[in-house]
């Protein structure tokens, strides 16, 4: 069932807080079967197969994780190390089957110019999102983290309805004393602040996102088919692609924090500005920080670890600021981070274009440490020009976000070349004639730099005018989060922080007459804009 | 035994010379924000280092869990102590 759905906002959300306040008020326990039912009912709206699907898997990793409590107990580590390499393998290849089978039959057959055929493998939803999950509780169950739980509270864990199937992705120590402790019963200010997130959310889904996106699409689609992408075409294709995932995704994650909000229950953070990153690190700080969190603890850290003690063992120096030998750069930073966001690349979809997104962000975040690295070394103070700095640093970071979200939204790598390509002006560039007359004298300007005249179309202008007006509320607003900060409405990120200075200063949510007004009116208009009814973004990983 | 001021100034001197850096001063309550440089890279590095220096060897849950100084300290300690 997709969060912007009728059936999700005026009959499914209401009637499952509703009987859980009441039940909670009755009996705990009772509200929280009640909580699990529903989220099994929300799993399987779209495609029953689906529960029959998931159910296997959480019932097994629910046997291997009391396992491993039992021989934790009984200190038996040796075993327990085997059966977490056991669990972790049965994830990674449920997923893999899933997910990967059909990729890897055409990776083989481009390779060896074979021509296996896969039957098609129905993909369970939200599969990586609840596979990275699994694991996670695995290794805290392994770790001690997690001393005792039941089949209930397991399933309540892996189900929950408003991170299933997108995340954000979370640990079993952030909510389940959340649930141990929350009452359970109606509360209004909980309410106040879930409702707000959640149709904040879904305006920025319904409305922003959905708004830019057909406009988008038809660029891409002009790609596809081969047609070359002229420069300020391909810049509004890259660009425009940037928003639309962004107010999608981070639209779904406040959606997702409100309705966990409305059952007692915060969420860390998913986002936290990330177009305002003034480096490709603090853009991976702001964007999908819960996957950033969980790939950086699960593959780069053991990963970078164990090649950093063999470095170590040999007398050789690790990673250690402006003194880093080259050898140390490559081997214990460069390959665990080109190899980490490759897997990231490919978690987010079977498909080059995906990995090759990763490999991208593999090979930015090396060159920004490389940099950090080597200022430290050779130019200790470059503090003084840190205004200039940080100015190109930023605007760099932005090129490379929206080029390698290029990749992201390719279908093929062709599609992606081509719109590359235009960027930087290997297809001309063009624009439309009634765009072209409204820049007045700039026009013969225009003309001058080879501007040609583009076959007409009505999409040009409202696609600028739909970028300028995203990018200056990426830019310049607070975020939903930092809007609702009095309330501490996520965890994780330090919504304070950034909120010192400025007009953006006034902007901050309370219970008061003016927000009640502000948070019904984008209400309504998200309400008006359902039905038009899109997938999340996010929801196809 | 150990005792904890010594095992900090260990780790104070560890991190410094990663670092570049003489004057750092790592308490309990050091969180990795609060030292200039101190970044996941380092972190890994020092984790490292500190497992050379008191020949022990931290888990993948432990590495990640570690909020601050003090949290390393107490593992180190339980791990010697096994």
């Amino acid at each position: 069932m997709l969060f912007n759905s009728y059936e999700f906002v005026f009959f499914f959300l209401p009637i499952t807080a509703i009987a859980f306040y009441m039940l909670g008020s009755r009996s705990k326990s009772l509200a929280i079967g009640w909580l699990i039912l529903a989220s099994l009912a929300f799993y399987a709206w779209w495609r029953p197969l689906n529960v029959a699907l998931i159910a296997p898997s959480i019932l097994i990793n629910y046997a291997l994780a009391r396992l491993l409590l039992r021989l934790g107990a009984g200190q038996k580590p040796a075993a327990a190390r085997a059966v977490l390499v056991v669990g972790i393998a049965f994830n990674v290849m449920f997923l893999g089957y899933f997910k990967y089978a059909n990729f890897l039959v055409r990776a083989v057959n481009d390779v060896a110019g074979t021509g296996y055929v896969l039957d098609h493998i129905i993909l369970p939803l939200g599969i990586s999102f609840i596979t990275f999950q699994k694991i996670a509780f695995l290794v805290d169950v392994a770790a001690g983290r997690v001393k005792e739980f039941t089949l209930r509270d397991y399933c309540l864990f892996v189900l929950f309805f408003p991170q299933l199937i997108a995340g954000p992705i979370v640990h079993y120590r952030e909510v389940m004393p959340q649930f141990q402790a929350a009452p359970c019963r109606f509360d209004g200010s909980a309410v106040a602040v879930g409702l707000t997130l959640f149709f904040a959310g879904l305006f920025k889904k319904v409305v922003l996102a959905d708004g830019i996106s057909p406009m988008v699409s038809s660029i891409y689609a002009d790609a596809a088919g081969g047609h070359p992408i002229t420069m300020l075409y391909a810049w509004m294709a890259a660009i425009g692609f940037t928003l639309q995932i962004y107010f999608d995704f981070s639209g779904y994650s406040d959606m997702a924090i409100g309705i966990a909000r409305l059952f007692g229950v915060t969420l860390p953070a998913n986002f936290n500005s990330p177009l305002r990153a003034n480096s490709i690190i603090d853009f991976w700080l702001r964007w999908h920080l819960t996957l950033t969190r969980f790939l950086t603890a699960y593959i780069y850290n053991p990963l970078s670890l164990w090649l950093t003690r063999r470095r170590m063992a040999k007398g050789l120096k690790g990673v250690s600021g402006r003194n880093t030998p080259p050898g140390a750069f490559v081997t214990v930073l460069m390959l665990p981070t080109l190899f980490t966001m490759g897997i990231s690349g490919l978690w987010h979809g079977a498909g080059y274009t995906f990995i090759f997104w990763g490999f991208l962000h593999g090979i930015f975040l090396s060159i920004n440490h490389l940099w950090i690295l080597l200022t430290r070394r050779y130019w200790p103070n470059h503090q003084r020009y840190d205004f200039l700095i940080n100015s190109a640093s930023f605007m760099l970071t932005f090129v490379a976000v929206v080029s390698a979200m290029v990749f992201f939204k390719s279908d093929t790598m062709t599609s992606a070349w081509n719109v590359l390509a235009g960027m930087i002006g290997r297809h001309g560039i063009a624009m439309p004639e009634a765009t072209m007359v409204h820049l007045g004298h700039f026009a013969g300007l225009a003309k001058a730099l080879v501007v040609q005249i583009a076959p007409p179309d009505v999409h040009f202008g409202a696609l600028a005018r739909w970028i300028a007006g995203l990018l200056a509320v990426a830019w310049f607003c607070p975020n939903t989060l930092q809007i609702l900060s009095a309330a501490t409405p996520a965890t994780g990120v330090d919504l304070q922080q950034p909120y010192k200075h400025g007009p953006a200063l006034h902007l901050r949510w309370s219970m008061s007459f003016v927000w009640l007004l502000a948070v019904t009116v984008t209400t309504v208009v998200a309400v008006l804009h359902l039905g038009g009814v899109s997938e999340f973004l996010y929801w196809q990983f | 035994m150990t005792t904890d001021s010594e095992i900090l100034s260990t780790m104070s001197r560890t991190l410094g010379d990663l670092l570049d850096n003489d004057s750092i001063v790592l308490t309990a309550a050091t969180r990795r924000s609060d030292v200039e440089g101190w970044d996941s890279f380092t972190y890994i590095s020092f984790i490292a280092s500190i497992e050379m220096e008191f020949r022990v060897k931290f888990g993948v849950a432990d590495v990640e869990s570690f909020e601050d100084v003090g949290a390393i300290v107490r593992r180190l300690k339980a791990l010697r102590g096994k």
